[in-house]
């Protein structure tokens, strides 16, 4: 009788262990999936914005006064001139985004490449964005409509970006969690920052 | 027994837990860090940005001060800075301002900023609607109307009141002084006087340089005779042709549009001129530039949008011709520079009455010359004046092909450039 007792209190005992091994295994994997998404879309983030914040606080960099810096301006997409390697060459500079196609293969319906071009030279992928908006302020603090028209190209003073990152695999929410209008997916890495950038360079 | 093996039993799962807690403090740490990491790499950047802004400060107190300052932050801002000035030569002069910030467990880390200056910056004269060197004895007086900036080296005389519509200066004064006596003069845009002298150059020597042959230029070693042709009513396909007498043979026959053309037309003797501009052109005389006839833009930039743009260089004068198609109204559309003579009318004195002169663009000349001759408002002889400015003109680096310039003191900003980090393989 005892040893059935002990047989019966062991199964009982060790079916708890396991229930709350695997929960915890669970609850592990869960954390380490956020914590690791937030670690690469931190990198992404800055890495990316690290970028963009120095490049285009260089914009015109080398250009003659009179030049016109600003060559296309428009909400996803500017080119400009700069010297880029300080060699006494102007350089043309692109930033543009791609199209939320180009990758189907993440969860993440909104993420996009986005893409810097120099010169004629290949078009290299900068970082992955869900979000990725430019504004034009003139020095009068006037906003300049999208895409700036080429005769007012010259009166960019600011350039505003407003840039997101979101982790690009999800985590499904529960059918209850989701309202109407909701992504079904959570994003819980999801970092969003807001500059305004004035390359003392539109200032001359 | 059983103790022993819940004791092992407990050590193992504290052992895994605290191993999964401790990658998962890890991760968080890094996320933590990475974020960290880039505001103080900001903090840094904010640094250097304002240790230019010190030297900036600095600098345009006393624009002598080359040499470094330092600062060491204390409190919430940690940090350094050191900010250099220094001469690069050729009127170049650049600021360096490299920031210090302490990162835990990371070391220092910098960041620069440097700004480029020019110690000299080149304006055209075309920016004046008017300018002397010396105004001579002549009086602006009651209907004068300027369009454009007014400058001379010498006394700008007023009797009555002349409307300058842009500001006005002079290296001297005006006669007698503005407000004072029959000096009634409307200035719409203010006026200074004592300013520096605007130094006239010394030669011709960039239009002469730019008349080469290998520059891409025209020169004539005799006396020219230039009929400026618009062709077409399309924009940009005018023609220079050149006579070596009045109504000769076409010597040479410039395509304005070409692009091996630099836009200068050079002559060693007296060049004559008329026609219509289509294109960009400067035609120079080492002695007298003669306007034979009207010369026009094929498009009046005061109507129209216009691209045309015609300088008349003369080391010493620049001429309205006295002959029959001058003698009923002149009109120039040119920009009209005299190194040592002046624009003037020939016999300005005896050839009766001429009409009107009309003339848009610039005049700049050393000693102001005469297109004719008055008894009280009433012209005697010569011509009348009615001179506009070209608005296009007013940006002091537009001008006609090498038209002369001249330069003013200013540590004016060329460049600006800020460091940056690159993770990414681009």
């Amino acid at each position: 009788m005892a040893v059935i007792l002990d047989i019966i209190f062991s199964l009982v005992f060790g079916g708890a262990l396991l229930v709350i091994v695997l929960t915890a295994n669970d609850i592990a994997n869960e954390n380490y999936s956020l914590y690791n998404g937030d670690v690469v879309v931190q990198e992404m983030l800055v890495s990316t914005a690290e970028l963009v914040e120095g490049e285009l606080r260089n914009m015109g960099f080398g250009v003659p006064e009179k030049k016109q810096t600003v060559l296309e301006a428009d909400t996803g997409r500017i080119k400009y001139l700069t010297d880029l390697d300080r060699n006494g060459t102007i350089d043309t500079i692109t930033y543009y985004v791609g199209d939320t196609t180009e990758l189907l293969q993440t969860q993440n319906e909104l993420d996009r490449y986005l893409r810097r071009k120099v010169n004629a030279g290949m078009t290299a992928k900068v970082g992955v964005v869900t979000q990725w908006r430019l504004r034009y302020i003139t020095a009068s603090g006037e906003v300049l409509p999208t895409p700036v028209e080429l005769d007012r190209l010259t009166e960019i003073h600011i350039v505003e970006l407003t840039m997101e990152v979101q982790n690009p695999y999800a985590q499904l929410r529960r059918t209850g969690e989701v309202e109407d209008g909701q992504r079904g997916a959570l994003y819980s890495s999801s970092f969003w920052q807001q500059t305004r950038l004035a390359s003392q360079n539109l200032r001359r | 027994m059983t103790g022993k093996a819940a004791l092992v039993f407990v050590a193992g799962f504290s052992f895994i837990i605290g191993y999964i807690s401790m990658n998962l403090n890890n991760l968080a740490t890094q996320a933590t860090s990475n974020m960290a990491l880039y505001n103080q790499t900001t903090a840094s950047h904010g640094i250097a940005t304002t240790a230019a802004n010190v030297g900036l400060a600095k600098f345009y107190q006393d624009t002598s001060w080359r040499g470094s300052i330092s600062q060491t932050m204390t409190g919430v801002n940690k940090g350094s800075f050191t900010a250099t000035m220094a001469d690069l030569g050729g009127n170049k002069l650049r600021l360096q301002s490299v920031s210090t910030y302490a990162v835990p467990g990371a070391g220092n880390i910098h960041d620069t900023v440097e700004v480029y200056f020019d110690s000299r910056k080149r304006n055209s004269f075309s920016m004046y609607a008017w300018m002397t060197d010396f105004e001579g004895n002549v009086f602006w007086v009651t209907g004068d109307t300027v369009w454009g900036r007014v400058h001379s080296n010498g006394n700008l005389h007023v009797n009555g009141k002349p409307v300058f519509m842009e500001k006005a200066t002079t290296s001297k004064g005006f006669d007698p002084k503005a407000g004072t006596g029959t000096n009634k003069a409307i200035f719409k845009k203010g006026y200074e006087t004592g300013i520096a002298q605007i130094v006239f150059p010394t030669d011709l020597n960039e239009i002469i340089t730019a008349s080469a042959v290998a520059s891409g230029g025209k020169r004539y070693a005799g006396e020219i005779w230039v009929t400026l042709d618009p062709n077409t009513s399309a924009n940009n396909d005018g023609t220079a042709y050149v006579r070596s007498t009045k109504t000769g043979p076409i010597i040479d026959s410039i395509d304005l549009n070409n692009a091996g053309f630099d836009g200068v037309l050079l002559g060693d003797q007296k060049v004559h001129v008329q026609g219509t501009l289509d294109g960009n052109l400067s035609v120079a005389s080492l002695t007298d530039v003669y306007v034979e006839d009207d010369v026009l833009y094929e498009r009046n930039p005061q109507l129209v949008t216009s691209d045309d743009m015609l300088g008349l260089v003369a080391n010493n004068n620049v001429v309205v011709a006295h002959n029959v198609a001058n003698n009923n109204n002149v009109e120039i559309q040119a920009s009209i520079f005299t190194r040592t003579g002046s624009f003037t009318a020939e016999n300005y004195n005896t050839r009766g009455l001429c009409g009107t002169l009309r003339v848009l663009g610039s005049i700049v000349q050393k000693t102001r010359g005469a297109v004719g001759t008055f008894s009280g408002s009433n012209l005697t002889s010569g011509l009348s004046k009615r001179y506009r400015f070209d608005d296009r003109l007013s940006d002091p680096t537009v001008r006609p092909p090498y038209y002369p310039g001249f330069y003013v003191r200013t540590y004016a900003i060329t460049n600006w450039w800020e460091s940056y980090r690159i993770r990414l393989s681009l």
